[in-house]
């Protein structure tokens, strides 16, 4: 029977969406352009704005309410306006809340400005609502936008990196657009352990695609009671980014932003030049007694032409541009943002191209009822070169290809190694960068409205409907190489097409009560329901007659490779609430609840039920506490809460059958159908269930804040894919709740803040210190990760008692010098290639760890670990006057990195140019006992993996220092502008660290299985911005 | 008023969203294992399936022939780290290699157990029928003759293992993996036609499973059944080609001599051990290289050096800009590649179109003279006709010492050297570990074979390890 599938015409849906945002957009200017009251009579007010002690604070800027029309403050703090009898004056200052002042009989106004973030009044966003810090029983960090402002990155995460405590970005290399990986509190998972990102409100889109000058604050759900509220998908921490918005009354204020940057390497590797490379590899030969390939007798490859890393690369570029529109009206407000960010890679052909645009507005159609909307549409155009091969990576290539070979011949055509196969399968990397063409570009939409209802006083009913798309459009075109050692016979053109939407409904009730001024409550709960569809299809032609450009389509193509396409469709079923309860500012008590449903588990296994609480104690706040004066806040948090994840791929519980499975009989194409994936029924939710007990102090009333956070996150029901027995076959094992792993760790955040006369400071820093364990997995059994080169070496295994991913391999102790040593030497005593007489001095001296008296696998062991002990961040902002100068420092410490580009660097066995260092290699007794004889023979695997290829990886960056010069005031104000400032910008400027490869920062590079291998991974470049920011 | 034109606003849009149903998924595109073996077509496209994993470069597309590579005609070239250990016997049982094909064998044998169990189920026409189950019995005692070769005895999955899900299964006896094989042969060589149409070329018919009986025959030296089983073979429509090259060239490939072969389709599931033959100057990446022994173990004149390997001075088509290209002595540390598994395209590259024979019934022609002179019978006309094609003098009373020499220039680099030598070995008929003493050069130093231990390779470490010790090791590793 063939099965009928149910209509599901899921483009109605989505046209709905879209056509409700088209009408907000339309109606937006009507809603929201700012009305200047009419005027009246005019009255002059003269004033003075003073800070928190009363210094006068110059270059404040006073507005009119409602216009556009104002002064600034001058160096006294005094001012003069004309004001509208009855009117209002808005007071701003940066660092300060706005105040609105309005005018009664007074003609003469003392303004006192509160600091703002005097934390504690600070208001947090903390999903389905806000609250203020003091009032926080959970882990939240939060990270107000200036912090990510005109950073040259492009995207919020790498913004993020450093800011946070437990919140560690980590750098996947820095190819333009790559975003990293956020882990919040380690790596709580061995699937997708990326956290829930929440845009807006509308949960699932890409740090990426917000221009990070357009966002007011990021904050980071870190424990299970902060997060639970998002249960679902909250089991890897959430990320709250809410963007700017337009206030109420507020004159029009018109933004401009522009920086422009060159980027450039920070080191390259030392390798050998031409005349050492062919004494080097004459050497081998001769040490095992075979003729010497003629090629390194011929003098015309013996003279160095070319360092090809500092050809590959170039000088990169960054620039920004946006400009950003606020203000509102009694009943309306908006902000509208237009952006765009380019960044070129410091290598050919790699570039990141984002062109942005946002909307927010809010409405108040009546007292009771307020409709609100976000709405940013993105375009993303991006090119990225292989750099993660160590086949055909092309940093990989730069490093190995021939250094005798020039980059292009007289003739203008590419030099080649077709020379000889002596100088490796490598291509020119200069050709392959320059004649490579590929590219992805992504439409994104992403947006919400919202409407809130006050049913009665304090009882508010709230709607929220989301939407979450791209289309994304694949181009791949691979050219006929003739003339390069990697051939490939033929062209061919591939393009594919994504569709991707994600409709998300929310509703909810909120309730806020205070009774007898001492018992504050708070209710919220709800329904969400949120669908995930793709569809995509793809083509490939090959043969196209014509190379150009202009014949780059699939038209042109000959022959067809093939057409590809499917779809998938997942949801989430919802059921949230949380109450809060405050007795008289000291006892605090938060309880969450929420019931998942996931499409990805089988009926019967979908629904997931997670609940938290926490408990909070404000002691500053008790009687016996008032006389010690120098502590001013203190408060005690602790919290259980057990989260969900179901980041794995649906339909794991049916047994599939697929069809594509090629093969040809007597030269004609035939297609078959295979089951590809073990099914899986009982599959349902992974848990973490996390503990945190949290301690907020404030000293010097609050100009010295500090936070501590102790936390043991147990993640259960974990699911993996765990590595079978081979008389399965092939077919995919489907995940299972397997697995138990567990993070610990201890967060610490420190600000301090002050200021004298002109000088204003802040210093801050914070500190992760994390632990990560897999406490249960498969019978004792690891699993394995990414193979590392063209002999599959294995790098990273994961085991039960062990870090994630930890190094594994076999331990060295130096080089044997001599035969005798070889012959005496206990760890080989019984080993067949000591009999044959294949291994000889100069050779690695590995240690048998399991006494058998031979080297084999038996006698390998963990190594390493890769993660950091800590992480930590530094952050100095410092103001004096007109200047404000910022430095950010980010470390890493405790940690190993596997250097796996100098074990294959320093191997002569390959065809490959070396690493400098090989110069030093073991030449006769005594000469080294680090870096093994030059040999075409592999008997001792002297490269194989071991810790004589590990590295301490410790780091200390200094990311980013900032000097900015904001123009006088009464200089700006006569130009019409009420701020102007110009900066420069320092990336990367310096790095400390013992690691003797191109960048510490390596990343992860087989999902969570593998990190801080060194593959020659596109390194970060250190970057140099200047840029201004108009404020009308 | 206003406010409850509002709410009702709300209450409808909240009544519109609510869809009991939306956890609810289709998987679109693919079908369940409850849906499908519907009817012929469904057969067939599990039949097709079968074959899918041959090609994958992890089984014929390279690592299988890396079992070859200890044998005296070649050496292992290539930057594989762990096929040096292959080659001089240092291996343990951690090498990857053991474990590379190990898998999609399985694979093979997972796909023809589930035709097995389905397909008698289906109403459909019974020609078809038999021709897909008979495909499914050869691929099945196909793998497990592979397994039986390298590895000695193996877990035997079978259709009631499939249903029970019990794929942790101890090894079975040699006895008991030999009975399978020949079982599946027996059933496959029933079930499948004589020959098929142009567009079934390349599945296996009853000229394979027959040929591939009379090999196993041979290797337990049932001899009456070789010459009985090869004889069917001989008696069949698979005559040797006009000339030895057509088995290796891409348009005459497909000719009857060839029984089965793994086929490859340029662009669309080809064979990747084609570039790994090759130089590395050609495009491609020099595995593989014959050594010298071999090029001298050439009678002189015979014709089919020049079709068996590449050496210096050939003059070689390459297509394209490169057009004909002479082939020179550094190309390749031996001196020479390569020749039976590369066709060029007239635009220039390799012609991945190439396929990768199995079994021939040249091959056949020598395990029947074989078996013959071993039981003490005349096998001339057997060796004659494939050294008649050769052009090479008729030979009377052919010895064992001549067959051993037949079978090592005509079946030069087609996977059979390494398992020859072991057999002849087990029978006294050559001593192998002198053999593979023998100093062929410093690229092919002297090597120590231990007997009986390698006559069998290692099972793979991560398989004993992942069968919490239900698979054994073979002796002495």
């Amino acid at each position: 029977m063939k099965k009928t599938i149910p209509k599901r015409n899921s483009h109605q849906g989505l046209w709905l969406v879209v056509q409700l945002f088209v009408f907000m957009l339309l109606v937006q200017p009507l809603l929201a352009l700012p009305t200047v009251p009419e005027n009246f009579r005019m009255a002059a007010i003269k004033g003075s704005v003073v800070d928190e002690t009363g210094e006068p604070l110059p270059g404040a800027t006073i507005t009119i309410e409602g216009t556009s029309q104002g002064t600034v403050s001058d160096i006294d703090g005094n001012f003069t306006i004309e004001v509208p009898e009855n009117g209002a004056l808005v007071v701003s200052f940066i660092g300060y809340q706005t105040q609105v002042v309005s005018i009664g009989n007074e003609s003469v106004l003392n303004i006192q400005m509160i600091q703002e973030e005097s934390s504690l009044n600070e208001v947090l966003v903390v999903g389905y609502g806000t609250q203020e810090k003091r009032d926080v029983t959970g882990a939240v960090s939060s990270i107000k936008g200036d912090n990510l402002q005109n950073l040259p990155v492009s995207g919020a995460a790498q913004a993020l990196q450093g800011r946070a405590a437990g919140v560690n970005v980590v750098r996947n290399g820095g190819a333009p657009g790559n975003q990293g990986s956020i882990r919040i509190r380690g790596t709580g998972t061995l699937n997708n352990a990326d956290p829930l990102i929440i845009i807006d409100g509308v949960p699932g889109g890409s740090l990426n695609d917000v221009n990070p000058n357009n966002i007011e604050s990021v904050e980071i759900l870190k424990d299970a009671s902060a997060s639970a509220i998002y249960g679902t998908r909250a089991a890897n921490g959430v990320v709250i980014v809410t963007t700017k918005r337009g206030d109420f009354n507020q004159p029009l204020k018109v933004e401009l932003n522009g920086y422009l940057g060159v980027s450039n390497a920070i080191k390259t590797i030392d390798v050998l030049d031409a005349p050492t490379l062919a004494t080097l590899k004459r050497e081998r030969y001769t040490n095992d007694g075979l003729a010497i390939n003629s090629i390194w007798e011929d003098p015309s490859y013996q003279t160095q032409m070319t360092n090809w890393q500092e050809e590959l690369l170039g000088q990169g570029t960054t620039q920004n541009v946006d400009l950003t529109l606020s203000g509102g009206n009694n009943n309306s407000s908006f902000m509208i943002a237009g952006g765009y960010f380019k960044e070129e890679g410091m290598i050919t052909n790699s570039d990141f191209r984002r062109l942005s645009f946002r909307i927010n507005s809010d409405h108040k159609l009546s007292d009771k009822f307020k409709i609100g909307q976000n709405l940013q549409l993105v375009s993303i155009n991006q090119r990225s070169p292989n750099t993660l091969s160590a086949q055909t990576g092309v940093l990989w290539s730069a490093i190995r290809f021939h250094p005798g070979l020039p980059v292009m011949y007289p003739d203008g055509s590419y030099s080649s190694s077709q020379v000889s196969g002596e100088f490796g399968d490598i291509n020119n990397p200069i050709f392959t960068q320059d004649t490579q063409d590929n590219n992805s570009t992504t439409h994104k939409i992403l947006g919400n409205l919202n409407a809130e209802y006050e049913v009665l006083e304090g009882l508010k009913f709230r709607v929220n409907f989301g939407l979450d798309g791209y289309i994304s459009d694949g181009y791949n075109f691979n050219i006929i190489v003739n003339d390069q050692i990697r051939t490939s016979s033929m062209n061919s053109l591939s393009r594919s097409y994504n569709e991707y939407y994600s409709v998300l409904a929310e509703y909810f009730l909120s309730y806020d009560k205070v009774f007898n001024e001492l018992h504050k409550v708070n209710f919220v709960g709800g329904y969400t329901t949120q669908t995930f569809n793709s569809d995509y299809f793809s083509a490939s032609k090959r043969d196209f007659l014509d190379e150009s450009f202009d014949q780059r389509f699939l038209s042109v193509g000959q022959t067809l490779n093939g057409i590809d396409g499917g779809k998938s469709y997942d949801a989430l079923a919802s059921y949230f609430g949380r109450a809060t309860y405050n007795y008289d500012e000291r006892y605090l008590v938060t309880a969450t609840f929420r019931s998942d449903g996931s499409s990805k588990f089988a009926p019967g296994n979908r629904w997931g039920y997670f609940p938290a609480f926490s408990l909070g104690w404000r002691i500053s706040e008790e009687d016996f506490f008032q006389n010690v004066g120098f502590i001013s806040n203190m408060k005690l948090t602790g919290g259980w809460g057990s989260l969900g994840n179901q980041n794995v791929n649906g339909l794991q519980y049916l047994a599939l059958i697929s069809s594509g499975r090629r093969y040809s009989f007597g030269g004609n194409q035939t297609v078959g159908a295979a089951q590809t994936r073990v099914p899986n029924l009982g599959i349902t939710w992974e848990t973490a269930q996390m503990t945190n007990i949290g301690l907020d102090l404030g000293f010097l009333d609050n100009r010295l804040l500090a936070n501590f956070n102790y936390f043991i996150k147990d993640t259960k029901d974990m699911l993996i894919a765990p590595p079978t027995i081979g008389s399965i076959g092939t077919a995919q094992i489907p995940n299972q709740n397997l697995g138990e792993l567990r993070n610990k760790g201890l967060e610490v955040e420190v600000l301090f803040r002050e200021s004298q006369g002109k000088l204003t400071y802040t210093v801050s820093g914070n500190a992760s210190f994390i632990q990560n364990e897999v406490t249960k997995l498969v019978d004792g059994n690891f699993i394995g990760s990414r193979l590392y080169g063209r002999s599959s070496q294995e790098l990273s295994r994961t085991y039960q008692g062990a870090p994630i991913a930890s190094f594994y391999g076999w331990r060295a102790d130096g080089l044997y010098q001599t035969a005798e040593e070889i012959q005496n030497d206990s760890n080989i005593a019984n080993d067949p290639r000591k009999t044959s007489g294949l291994i000889q001095p100069g050779d690695v001296k590995f240690l048998d760890l399991n006494d058998d008296g031979l080297i084999d696998e038996e006698d390998r062991e963990i190594i390493g670990n890769p993660h950091p002990k800590v992480v930590y961040g530094l952050n100095t902002q410092l103001g004096y006057g007109n200047f404000d100068f910022s430095l950010f420092f980010l470390g890493n410490a405790g940690f190993d990195i596997y250097n796996a580009d100098r074990m294959q660097g320093i191997d002569p066995t390959y065809p490959f140019n070396m690493y400098a260092e090989t110069i030093n290699r073991w030449n006769g007794e005594g000469t080294s006992n680090e870096i093994p004889r030059m040999t075409t023979k592999r008997d001792n695997l002297n490269h194989r993996t071991s810790d004589l290829f590990l590295e301490k990886g410790d780091f200390l960056r200094l990311k980013n220092v900032v000097l900015g010069y904001t123009l006088p005031a009464a200089l700006t104000s006569r130009l019409g502008v009420s701020k102007a400032r110009f900066y420069v910008t320092g990336q990367n400027v310096f790095v400390l660290t013992g690691y003797s490869g191109m960048d510490p920062e390596l990343g992860y590079t087989d999902g969570n299985l593998q990190l801080n291998v060194d593959y020659a991974q596109y390194p970060q470049s250190r970057s140099w911005t200047i840029g201004t920011t108009i404020t009308f | 008023m206003k406010n409850s034109i509002q709410l009702l606003l709300l209450l409808v849009i909240i009544t519109a969203a609510c869809d009991d149903n939306i956890l609810e998924t289709t998987p679109y595109g693919q079908s369940t294992s409850s849906q499908f073996w519907r009817n012929g077509e469904d057969a067939v496209a599990a039949a097709n399936a079968m074959y899918e994993p041959l090609t994958v470069e992890d089984f014929y597309g390279h690592a299988e022939h890396t079992f070859d590579i200890p044998s005296d005609d070649q050496f292992r070239a290539g930057d594989h780290a762990e096929d040096q250990a292959i080659e001089s016997f240092t291996f343990d049982a951690g090498n990857p290699q053991l474990f590379y094909s190990w898998r999609h064998k399985y694979e093979v044998i997972s796909r023809a157990n589930a035709v097995l169990i389905n397909v008698p189920d289906i109403t459909m026409d019974q020609t078809l029928k038999d021709r897909t189950l008979g495909e499914a019995y050869f691929l099945r005692g196909f793998m497990y003759w592979r397994f039986a070769v390298i590895y000695g005895a193996v877990p035997l999955i079978l259709e009631e293992d499939v249903l029970a899900s019990n794929y942790n299964k101890a090894r079975a006896s040699l006895e008991e993996t030999y009975a399978q094989i020949e079982s599946d042969l027996l059933k496959a060589a029933e079930l499948l036609p004589v020959s098929h149409g142009a567009d079934d070329l390349g599945r296996p018919h009853k000229g394979a499973a027959n040929g591939l009986l009379a090999k196993m025959y041979l290797y337990k030296e049932e001899f009456d059944k070789t010459i009985t089983y090869g004889q069917m073979v001989l008696d069949g429509p698979y005559p040797l080609a006009d000339n030895f090259q057509d088995n290796f060239q891409v348009e005459t490939q497909n000719n009857p001599e060839v029984l089965f072969s793994i086929q490859s389709l340029q662009g669309w599931r080809d064979n990747t051990h084609i570039i790994y033959t090759t130089p590395r100057s050609w495009g491609g990446w020099d595995f593989h290289e014959p050594v010298q022994d071999l090029i001298e173990e050439f009678e002189e004149g015979d014709p089919r050096l020049d079709y068996t390997v590449y050496k210096p001075g050939d003059m070689v088509d390459l297509g394209g800009d490169n057009g004909i290209t002479e082939y020179t002595a550094d190309l390749s540390s031996t001196g020479y590649h390569f020749r039976k598994y590369s066709s060029w395209n007239p635009t220039g590259g390799l012609n991945m179109s190439h396929n990768n024979p199995i079994i021939r019934t040249a091959d056949v022609l020598l395990l029947v003279a074989e078996a013959k002179v071993r039981s003490g019978q005349n096998g001339d006309a057997e060796i004659n006709e494939v050294r008649q094609r050769a052009g090479r003098s008729l030979l009377s009373n052919a010895t064992m010492e001549e067959i051993i020499h037949e079978r090592r220039v005509e079946l030069a680099g087609e996977n059979q050297r390494h398992q020859d030598l072991i057999r002849w070995d087990k029978a006294n008929l050559v001593d192998i570990v002198a053999l593979y003493k023998k100093d062929l050069g410093p690229l092919k130093p002297p090597r120590n074979f231990v007997r009986p231990k390698h006559y069998l390779f290692a099972i793979p470490q991560r398989e004993i390890d992942l069968s919490n010790g239900v698979l054994t090791q073979n002796p002495e590793y």
